[in-house]
């Protein structure tokens, strides 16, 4: 389901809607408040989305517990 | 090309005006334009003092009816009436006409009379009562020293006035003479009594028994109640006090002495028929005095329940009215024509709305001259304007604390509006304490109008930041979400990509190490995978994570805000500033932190593990490039000392691109203007009263072209103290070199700054976690009623203390830091913040920010 690719699926689909967020912002004076805020939310949020699934991609290092108990082996 | 209209992308345009109005309607021009809102007027008169200005006169009338009105609020608080505020949000005020204005002034007059007239009546016949009250109490209490001197007046006198008498004779005489009139007078002993404050009968007593040698017998009394002081209000501790001496020089002293000391001397009749006749006759007097007093009081209360309902519209039309006058004393006059001439800013775009207004205004007046507005062209710097909502308003705020953003300029709330909130979410990303949050403010939108009206100052500040609040909990929720924490406590909202590796032998206690469920396939699809949460190096791998992700998000950041300053650029048609400023700082920023950038994302892409080779440290990495360059610790890629030579050398050679394109361009440029024969225009201004492209009034600007050419020569008066910008090689040198070594230096500087957001974020979830672990962790492992009664009260700590550490005192310290983040790291690339705010004359403005009105206001 969510491997290496997932990336630029996320990616297109930020695209698509900053796209979106561009030709369908409200029109009148606030038009360039509605793009810059919506499209700057998006690329944001994709970012930090993008980091952390990238970080987590080729993991350096596992988790690691002492402390679990018998049930949530394999939980 | 023009934008058709104003957006909050930057400030509005700004046309310098010139208004032609007829003097009869001055009053009502500026009025109409108060309501309006849009024109910033220019002080035309200053060098006449404030005396000497044409409305100084109607400003002292409208000050005094002001003062009556306050006067009228003084004793309605005196005299406990609660005020009838106004709310202007409900109710309008018209604007009023100069008779109305006059008659509200006489009113207020033959109101102020009426109600001191009254005031005055009250306050002597309180005194008289106060007199009386008193007077009844010496007679009360003064009687009762009498009737009990009385029962040994024969005591006193035996041994006092017959010194020779026989011992025994005193029976005797007691018998002989039964009708022997018992007075004091008979024995030559006289009296003061009278009334004096409490706290001064120590004094009295005593200064009275050293002047009189202790001659004298002093008896008081002490009156339960207390006595109104009728000049103050303030009830006072009194005491009566009867004096008895011998003879009458003492007598006079001792009256003396109290009048002296502040009491009051009553006269008492020493015989009790008479002293009955007095009681009755001072009741009476009291009786009437009392109901004159009630009656003056009554109609004094109704007189100012009467006033109690206008005055705060009064308050409000005479603060109008003044702030009218004041702009008028900004205007000058021109005798000769009858013409006010005033000059002001106002937005180019609203030109059109100001001149129907105006021509409203004549049209109603039925002046067959109409008012005419011009545009002038001037050198000087228009003001900024920036629009705002409500939502953007706090916004703005936060932007114009900073400082004022030069006319035309990138607006810096337009990115701040998205980055500033989201940069506060990284840092308090948790889902929990975002939801409350969340509440909150969307409580605060909703309940948006009974809200408005509180003034506690704490909550009045976060009320008007109540969309940054919303703002700020919506990413706080989503960066919750990818860090997996509500309340430090994580969600399984996917499968984890992890599986524990268990030994054979396992125990109890045994260290468990995970493994990849599906090595080249399914990876945890949002956020942080569950799994490290209370991993045993769980802040290992969150560290590293948290870092990296500050360094990209602060290099998105500063390039995003460094892109501004090529859209200025741009705006302000200065090629120059995008080859000698933008470029050459984009490529240095971009070859040292773009590169590092990179590198993260591509050290992230590569399998190490796959591979086999070990991963190198990009802190090392990044250092090496710079201490030894074309050699490496470790290799990330093929080529890369190759690449990171490159970008060295493409890094250090843009400093003297930076240093020195844009002070020699300048030079250059100015001194190819000098060889063709220009020359600096000089302390003269460009400033043209005429309409140079006639619009729709020309005959009218033909007709006011005499009094125009008096307004030209008085801008350019005005105009001609602002310096004009010699060029000066050596200054504009020493600014790009400190530009250059402030970019340079901040490059690495500000990268760094945003490793709070990993400092930051870290705490808060460290914080939150040790909050559970010392509350409400250990009391879900009880049971029993016991364990009940310990949940409730763990969860109630757990509960108040997130409230206030985690969300209040966390959230106040992110946004903070995301505010420095905001005004340093991202604006000092992008905005100047030299301009100068537009602050128009405007009646809403002005009734909001009067401090005196708000009392008034509902």
């Amino acid at each position: 389901m969510a491997n290496g690719y997932s990336i630029f699926v996320g990616l297109v689909v930020i695209v698509a809607l900053c796209l979106a967020a561009w030709f369908f912002s409200p029109k009148g004076e606030n038009q360039v408040l509605w793009r810059s805020s919506l499209i700057l939310t998006f690329v944001s949020c994709y970012l930090m989305w993008a980091i952390t699934f990238l970080a987590q991609l080729h993991p350096l290092i596992e988790p690691r517990r002492s402390d679990l108990r018998k049930e949530f082996l394999n939980h | 090309m023009a934008p058709a209209r104003d957006t909050p992308f930057r400030s509005a345009e700004m046309s310098m005006v010139q208004l032609y109005i007829s003097n009869e309607i001055g009053r009502e021009v500026v009025n109409a334009l108060g309501e309006l809102g849009l024109v910033q007027f220019r002080d035309l008169n200053g060098d006449i003092s404030a005396f000497q200005r044409a409305f100084t006169q109607d400003i002292r009338r409208l000050d005094n009816v002001e003062r009556q009105l306050r006067y009228f609020h003084a004793q309605m608080e005196k005299a406990g009436i609660p005020l009838r505020k106004i709310d202007l949000d409900v109710n309008t005020l018209a604007a009023p006409t100069t008779t109305e204005i006059d008659e509200l002034a006489e009113k207020s007059q033959s109101l102020e009379q009426r109600v001191s007239s009254l005031n005055e009546s009250y306050e002597t016949l309180k005194k008289r009562e106060v007199e009386l009250t008193e007077w009844r109490w010496v007679l009360r209490e003064a009687g009762g020293f009498f009737d009990r001197a009385h029962g040994n007046v024969d005591e006193i006198r035996a041994s006092t006035d017959n010194d020779d008498a026989p011992l025994l004779a005193d029976v005797e005489h007691n018998h002989s003479a039964p009708d022997v009139e018992r007075s004091f007078s008979g024995m030559n002993i006289g009296f003061v009594a009278g009334v004096i404050a409490r706290d001064r009968v120590a004094a009295f007593e005593r200064i009275l028994w050293r002047t009189l040698r202790g001659n004298l017998y002093m008896n008081q009394a002490e009156i339960p109640e207390p006595l109104i002081d009728p000049t103050n209000n303030e009830p006072v501790q009194k005491n009566v006090f009867v004096i008895f001496a011998h003879g009458k020089e003492i007598l006079a002293k001792i009256r003396k002495i109290s009048e002296s000391m502040g009491a009051e001397v009553y006269n008492v009749d020493e015989n009790s028929d008479l002293r009955r006749d007095q009681v009755h006759e001072v009741n009476a007097r009291l009786n009437d005095v009392q109901n004159v007093l009630r009656n003056t009081q009554q109609t004094l209360e109704a007189e100012l329940t009467q006033i109690s309902r206008s005055v705060a519209a009064w308050m409000v039309l005479i603060g109008k009215e003044k702030a009218v006058y004041n702009t008028l004393n900004n205007f000058s006059y021109d005798r000769a024509r009858r013409t006010l001439i005033a000059e002001g800013w106002c937005p180019t775009h609203d030109l059109s709305l100001i001149r129907s207004t105006l021509q409203d205004v004549t049209n109603r007046a039925g002046l067959s001259v109409p008012s005419i507005i011009n545009e002038i062209r001037t050198n000087k710097q228009p003001p900024t304007y920036l629009k705002t909502n409500k939502f953007t308003e706090a916004f703005q705020t936060i932007v114009n604390a900073y400082g004022t953003a030069t006319y035309q300029e990138v607006n810096p709330a337009i990115p701040v509006i998205v980055t500033f909130p989201f940069l506060f979410a990284v840092m308090f990303g948790d889902f929990g304490h975002a939801c409350i949050m969340l509440a909150a403010s969307l409580a605060m939108i909703y309940w948006e109008k009974p809200l408005k009206k509180v003034t506690f100052e704490l909550f009045a500040m976060v009320y008007y930041g109540r969309y940054i609040a919303l703002v700020m909990s919506v990413f706080s929720i989503y960066t919750g979400l990818i860090y997996n924490d509500v309340f430090s406590k994580s969600m399984t909202l996917f499968d984890s990509q992890w599986r524990w590796k268990v030994p054979e032998n396992w125990q109890h206690g045994m260290s468990v190490e995970a493994e990849l469920a599906e090595p080249n396939g399914y990876r945890y699809p949002f956020g942080l995978d569950w799994r490290w949460h209370d991993a045993e190096n769980d802040l290992l791998f969150s560290n590293s994570y948290k870092m990296k992700m500050s360094i990209i998000l602060g290099w998105a950041h500063m390039t995003y805000s460094l892109c501004f300053s090529y859209i200025n650029a741009r705006h302000f048609k200065k090629p120059i500033d995008i080859w000698g400023n933008f470029v050459p700082g984009m490529i240095f920023f971009q070859s040292i932190f773009g590169y590092l950038v990179g590198c993260i994302i591509y050290k992230w892409t590569v399998d190490w593990k796959g591979t086999g080779q070990s991963p190198p440290g990009l802190l090392n990495m990044l250092i090496y490039m710079f201490l030894q360059p074309g050699t490496l610790d470790m290799q990330l890629y093929r080529g890369q000392a190759t690449v990171q030579v490159i970008l060295l050398l493409l890094a250090f050679t843009q400093v003297p691109v930076l240093l020195f394109l844009k002070p020699f361009y300048l030079r250059w440029e100015h001194n190819r203007a000098r060889a063709k024969g220009y020359r600096g225009i000089g302390e003269r201004s460009r400033v043209s009263a005429l309409d140079d492209d006639d619009g729709d009034d020309n005959g009218h600007a033909a007709g006011g072209r005499a009094s125009e050419d008096e307004g030209v020569a008085m801008i350019t008066q005005d105009l001609g103290d602002e310096e004009h910008e010699e060029f000066e090689f050596g200054e504009v040198m020493i600014h790009q070199v400190i530009h250059t070594i402030e970019f340079c230096l901040n490059c690495v500087s500000h990268t760094a700054s945003y490793l709070r957001l990993w400092a930051l974020s870290l705490a808060h979830q460290q914080l939150s976690a040790v909050l559970w672990s010392m509350t409400i962790g250990p009391a879900l492992a009880t049971t029993g009623i016991g364990g009940a009664i310990y949940i409730v009260v763990t969860f109630t700590m757990f509960f108040v203390l997130s409230c206030i550490i985690l969300i209040v005192m966390e959230g106040v310290s992110a946004m903070l830091h995301s505010l420095r983040l905001a005004w340093v790291e991202s604006f000092s690339k992008f905005a100047e913040f030299g301009g100068w705010a537009f602050a128009p004359f405007s009646f809403q403005a002005q009734i909001e920010e009067s401090e005196e009105l708000k009392e008034y206001l509902g």
